[in-house]
Order: structure tokens, then sequence, then C-alpha cells
């Protein structure tokens, strides 16, 4: 198992976000979490990824401990995520935010940096080469050269992606990429998410659009009330009549297509 | 090199200036003024620009090292330059002890402590009189000499401290361009995703804070030599403010506006003097005008209006995600929309 949940709880004052939660992710699947808007799955991506500690329960990614890591050493464990609400360096150039998702590839400091050593400027070279490369995995490399801040919300999503990509992660946490897409660009983020998983990423996906969910994912938690409710396979899941009768009610017509 | 062409048109500026005007007084005298605070100002640009951390101590840092050199040369007879180190030192560890606890805080909150790290050490050089000479200050600091070579005129001074500041902006150009000037950038723009993206934000930011402090404890122990007195004015809370108008008014995030913030900072209220009464008026309507026309400093918004032009020859998408947050501006909370 790649990522091991055992009786992960979180509250926040008195309110239980996580109770009791267990799941294990596979490498090499497409691994969706849904539920209910405050069912937890965003305090779920952020108990992952160190932002938050878990009260109780224990984590474990590729065979190491999260307890207690801050969340930059995890996401050098390889562990990358996306941001629902977009967590851009506004500041920087398209370029340099996916150069900045290489940063734990890297290793030559501020002291090497001042006096631009050899060994710094081959580095750079390798950084700048890892970041086009997924720049133009997501397609944003005709925009590599362009300020962040002046791009459209469609490529700021694929953006996020890009910079996590860079990292080289074995498992992408991605919180809700088709949040505010069009029909063309939720397309486009599906293929994506299919051609990651192609790379041998492992993807864990929080999402709302059941239609994405349901044809690009392998696996499916159900969350309500930050417990899990169910999980299976997408079929399993379309056909468990306590998801039906708890979350997906009128929806599933539309999950089934 | 295309990298490096806004450096070399300052080393020939910076060449130029003094033998176009030999001897003038408001390039050898006010001159050097604008190169020392130009030191000063990219180097809190670094902290500020950069990495998006707000100092209003940063004199205490230049205060630290012009009386380390003060101090030392001329109660215990040290070598200038082993003052300048200690100087360095001093600064650089003060820094870095404080850096952590003083860096957790954000906004407000880091401008009130820095606030007040300033005043204690303002009031730390008034009140500690046996060592410091309190209020008075200290005299008869040696001047510096170079393999032999006294640095004993104005002329001279130009040049050591034009040399200083093209070093030191050769290394902040050098910084922006590179892993760890990008992982500044990073904190600056959106600090939980820096970290997720494995940067280790507390010690990048410490490392910047030491850096801002070196780069101001040089140029205190310059400062000392140059001037042979130093006294707690020099180093108050108003040169903090000031040093940081410089770096905001010149255009936050850029070396180049550092320096030009820095030299119209220097050049204004010497121009200004013959308005004799109303100078202070005056330079305070000019500040306010810049910053009310010009909201991201002059080289930022003359960028602006370039890459509009620019832009309007090439049209395209307009921004969604609204405007770059180039100034002090915190990164919104990422944790904050979670469904709890």
């Amino acid at each position: 198992m790649l990522l091991e949940a055992s009786g992960l709880t979180k509250s926040f004052g008195g309110v239980t976000a996580i109770a009791d939660l267990d799941f294990q992710v596979p490498a090499g699947l497409v691994y969706a979490v849904i539920g209910p808007n405050g069912a937890g799955k965003t305090t779920l991506f952020n108990l992952l990824s160190g932002i938050y500690r878990p009260d109780e329960g224990r984590l474990r990614f590729a065979g190491e401990d999260l307890g207690g890591r801050q969340p930059y050493q995890i996401a050098r464990l390889g562990l990358a995520r996306t941001f629902q609400n977009l967590q851009i360096f506004f500041n920087l150039s398209v370029l340099e935010n996916v150069m900045v998702g290489a940063h734990a590839r890297g290793c030559q400091g501020m002291v090497a940096a001042l006096l631009r050593t050899p060994a710094m400027r081959r580095e750079e070279r390798q950084i700048r080469a890892w970041a086009w490369e997924a720049l133009d995995f997501c397609g944003l490399g005709e925009l590599a050269a362009r300020p962040a801040s002046a791009l459209p919300y469609g490529a700021l999503k694929r953006l996020e992606v890009a910079r996590a990509l860079a990292a080289q992660p074995r498992l992408l946490l991605m919180d809700e990429p088709a949040a505010g897409l069009n029909d063309t660009e939720t397309l486009a983020m599906r293929d994506l998410i299919g051609r990651l998983r192609d790379q041998g990423i492992t993807v864990l996906l929080v999402e709302h659009h059941m239609g994405l969910v349901m044809r690009v994912s392998d696996r499916i938690l159900v969350l309500d009330y930050g417990s899990r409710l169910a999980e299976g396979t997408p079929a399993e899941i379309r056909a468990n009549p306590q998801v039906i009768a708890a979350y997906l009610g009128g929806e599933v017509h539309y999950a089934v297509e | 090199m295309k990298r490096l062409r806004g450096w070399w048109l300052l080393v020939a500026l910076l060449i130029a200036l003094p033998l176009l005007f030999p001897g003038n007084y408001y390039v050898t005298v006010v001159g050097a003024s604008a190169l020392l605070h130009a030191i000063l100002a990219v180097g809190l640009n670094l902290l500020m620009g950069y990495a998006g951390q707000i100092s209003l101590g940063h004199a205490a840092f230049f205060g630290l090292g012009a009386y380390s050199s003060a101090i030392l040369t001329t109660r215990y007879g040290v070598n200038p330059w082993l003052a300048l180190g200690a100087g360095l030192v001093l600064a650089g560890g003060v820094a870095y002890l404080i850096a952590r606890p003083v860096l957790r805080l954000k906004g407000h909150y880091l401008a009130m402590a820095t606030l007040g790290f300033g005043i204690i050490v303002h009031i730390l050089l008034v009140q500690t009189g046996g060592l410091t000479g309190g209020p008075d200050g200290i005299g008869g600091i040696p001047t510096l000499s170079l393999f032999g070579w006294a640095i004993d005129s104005d002329a001279r001074w130009y040049g050591v401290l034009a040399a200083t500041l093209l070093i030191l902006v050769l290394g902040a150009l050098n910084l922006m361009d590179s892993r760890s000037g990008r992982a500044l950038g990073a904190i600056h723009g959106a600090e939980v995703a820096a970290g997720m993206m494995g940067i280790d934000t507390a010690a990048a930011k410490t490392a910047v804070f030491v850096l801002a402090a070196l780069t101001a404890g040089l140029a205190g122990s310059l400062f000392a030599h140059q001037q042979a007195f130093v006294s707690p004015d020099s180093f108050n809370f108003f040169v903090s403010i000031e040093l940081v108008t410089m770096v905001v008014l010149g255009g936050i995030a850029s070396t180049w506006g550092a320096i030009l913030g820095a030299v119209i900072l220097t050049f204004l209220p010497e121009l200004l003097v013959v308005f004799e009464d109303y100078e202070v008026l005056i330079f305070g309507a000019i500040l306010m005008l810049i910053m009310i026309f010009l909201p991201q400093g002059i080289v930022g918004g003359l960028a602006d209006l370039w890459a509009r032009r620019q832009g309007a020859a090439a049209p395209t998408d307009p921004p969604k995600a609204g405007p770059a947050p180039r100034g002090l501006a915190p990164a919104s909370d990422p944790v904050s929309q979670d469904a709890a």
C-alpha cells in the first residue's frame, strides 16, 4: 500500500471533521474521495499533507510514518498536492512556478546561488528542463514566459498540476481539479488525470464532478460526516443503496450517464 | 550577457559619474550617501521584496555593525577589518537568534515585532553609555585602509561604496535567478503552497533575514569608518522607516527599485533645501503622489505601463485571478476553505 490511514480522527472545537477513518490507497491507481460538502474531504487532504495534525490515528506513506512531519518533509517523501482555491505564486512567471515545484529535486543553496557556481548552474539547467517537461505534459508550454497573474482560470488549474508534477511525486493529491472549469476544460483535465496514472503516478482525487469521478477513478471512497460510508469500484459505488440514499440521490442517473 | 545587462549599466554609470563631475559635491558626498542607502535598501529588499517579510527594525542591524566597528577600534584598538568582521558576526548572529521566533509572525504582527526589536537596540545604544558613549556617540573612529592605501577622501569612499554596492547587486541578481531565490518568491506568493513544494519555509526565511542583516551590518561598519563618528540617532526608528520607504517607493521586489528609491530619498531633501520651511511638506507630498499614481513603486509602475503598451499590441486573456500580490499583501489562507 502506498498510503494507509488507520483510526484517523480530527475535530475542530467539538465538530468532528474526520472520525476514526481507515482506508488504503494502492500504488498506481486513481483513488477518488467523494462526499457531500462538509464531509471532511479537504480536512483529509490537509491531514495528509501535514498542514493539520491528526488528533488520533496514524498515516503511513510509502512505508514512512507521517506523524509529526512538517509539510515540506512530507513533500520530500514524494507527496505533492494541488489546491482547491488556487495557491499559485502570482509574483512569479509560469515557468518559475513550475521550477519551484521541482525545488525538492535540487540541493544547491543560497551561497551557491550568490556565487553562481558551476554546480549551481548545472542544477539550474536541470530544474529548467524538468519544469519544461511538466509544462508540456500539461499543455502549458506556450504560456511558460507569461506572468502567472496573466493566465486565465482554466490554465491556472493546469498550472497547479504542472507545478505538483515537476516534483516527480509518487502520490498526487488533487483537490477539486475540475471545480470552476467548463465542459471542454473538464474533459482536458480528465484526460490529464488519466495520463498521470499512465506515468505511474498514484492520484488521490477529491472532486464534485461525478461524471469525471466515475470515468477516471479506479476506486472511490465515500465520506459522510468524516466517516467511511462506502468504498469500492465506481460500479460498486453506483449500486450501493446507502450511497444513493445519503449522497448521490437525484444525481445517480447523471452519474450513470 | 542579457541577464546582467542592467548590472553592467550600473557599473558604467558609477564609473562615469565621478569622471564626468570630478570633485562634485553631489557625486562624492551626496552620491556616497545614496550609495550607502542603496546598499541598505538592496539588502532589505532581499527580505521585503523577494521573500515578502516586512522589517521595521532594519536600522538596528545597521547600528550593530557601526557600533561594533566604533567600539572595537576606538576602545580596544582592534584592527578595523577585524572589527568589521566582528560587526558582521554580531549582526548576522543576532538576526539568526531572533529570526525563528519573529518570522513565525505575519503581516502586522511581524511589523510590530521588528519595530520592537529596532527600538530595543536603539535604547541599548543610548543607555549603555559606558560602552557606546550614550547619546553623545563615539568619535575618532579611524579610517579603513586597503593594502596600505587609506580610504581617506570623499572620492575614495565613493569608490569603496560603489564597489560594495555593485558586488551586492550582483549577488542579489544571482539570487533572484536561482532555486533559493524562487523559494523566497514562492514564500512571498503563497507560503503554504511553498511548503508543499518541499521548501523549508522557516529555514529559508531565516537565511534571507540573516543575509539582509549582514548587508546592513556591513553598511554600518563602512558608515562608522566613513563618518569617523557614530551616534544612536543614525540608527533609530525613523531610519528603519526611511529604508522601508526606499524599498516601497522604488518598487518592491526589484533590486533596481531599491536603488532608485535610495537615490531619490537621498537627493530629494538636498534638492528641496531651496524651499526652506516648506521642504518637509513638499517632500511628503512628492512621496504621496508617487504612491498614489504608481502604487507598485516607480520601477514596478513603469514596468506595468510598458507591459500595457505592449499588451495593447498583442491582447492576452484577461487575468481572472486578480492582480499579482507584488506588495506585502498576505497570501490567502488555503486552509480556511475547509468545510469542517
